[in-house]
């Protein structure tokens, strides 16, 4: 069940990571990365590292995603 | 050929790199290094040395403190850098991309409700976080963040820029380098009892005072932390 978990985790982080490198839009690739780095704060938890969990959800899930999308703001949105 | 170049490169990544992952011992193996080392150690007397009942805090703040006090020099250093960045960039030119996210979205009255309506607990929260790091999960980092989330979240409803600032600037200047300047304080006040710069005094009367320069510490990093994910936000933002 654990090991089953931790499977479907990693499929869905390597399907993300693969979504980010190949969006062209860098707003979609933002939000998707906020939603790796949530999956990425469960399976910390899960192997029990909840410091990191925490540090993962609030800065990798919250201000990265937000400070990339300010920078984003002030350059331009779609990758040439 | 740049496809084949960008194969080549990834095989000679890869392949060492999953060598060594397969030299690794099997996770969970008592008789791995990492057990075998100084693990033990900390295991067995770390609450009692460090004045932190979480071990992980135990572990950054005291035992690996001199390593904590530079990731918090890195912080500090980022906004430092953005700041001196941005000041001597171009101004925006909003004709590079037509539908702009920065500012062209005026914030629905839905999500200024419930911003503030969750803004105390989520302020509560962040204090619990920071100040209950070296017993339960959690700490300056973790809640540094929390109340710097907030902060920002409290800029955007209440149209704070850098012209009208939640902080006015010069507390907010102090308050980016507390986290530097706890660890400065700390690390003198250990110098001045033990000996050694960020040194914990070890009889076992002093455990108040132990678990004492962890929480100015935490405070420092907490602080520290909101004040600076604060002052990114807004000079990102630049409006």
């Amino acid at each position: 069940m654990s090991q089953a978990f931790d499977l479907v985790m990693l499929a869905l982080l390597i399907a993300m990571a693969l979504a980010v490198a190949r969006s062209k839009d860098l707003v979609a690739a933002a939000i998707i990365f906020s939603g790796y780095s949530l999956i990425m704060c469960l399976l910390w938890q899960h192997r029990g590292a909840p410091d990191v969990a925490m540090t993962e959800a609030a800065i990798g899930a919250g201000v990265t995603t937000i400070l990339v999308l300010l920078a984003i703001g002030r350059t331009r949105r779609r990758e040439k | 050929m740049r496809q084949a170049l960008v194969a080549i490169t990834v095989a000679i990544a890869a392949v060492p790199m999953l060598l060594a992952v397969a030299g690794l011992p099997r996770p969970g193996d008592a008789q791995a290094p990492v057990h075998t080392h100084v693990a033990a150690r900390y295991v067995a007397e770390g609450a009692r040395e460090t004045g932190a009942e979480n071990l992980v805090t135990g572990v950054l703040l005291n035992y690996r403190a001199l390593d904590t006090f530079g990731e918090v020099m890195i912080i500090f250093t980022a906004l430092a850098a953005v700041m001196a960045v941005l000041s001597s960039a171009a101004p925006r030119r909003p004709e590079d991309d037509a539908p702009g996210i920065a500012s062209a979205i005026p914030i629905s009255p839905v999500v200024a409700f419930i911003i503030r309506l969750t803004a105390p607990f989520i302020a509560v929260f962040g204090a619990f976080v920071i100040l209950k790091g070296h017993v339960s999960p959690g700490g300056g980092f973790q809640g540094g963040v929390i109340l710097g989330a907030l902060l920002m979240l409290l800029s955007l409803v209440l149209g704070r820029g850098l012209e009208r600032p939640l902080l006015p600037v010069p507390l907010a200047r102090w308050l980016q380098a507390a986290g530097p300047l706890a660890f400065a304080a700390v690390g003198m006040l250990g110098l001045a009892l033990t000996g050694a710069l960020l040194g914990y005094p070890a009889g076992p009367d002093q455990q108040l005072l132990r678990e004492l320069m962890v929480i100015v510490l935490e405070l420092g990093i907490g602080i520290g932390g909101a004040a600076i994910i604060l002052g990114l936000f807004l000079e990102m933002r630049g409006d």
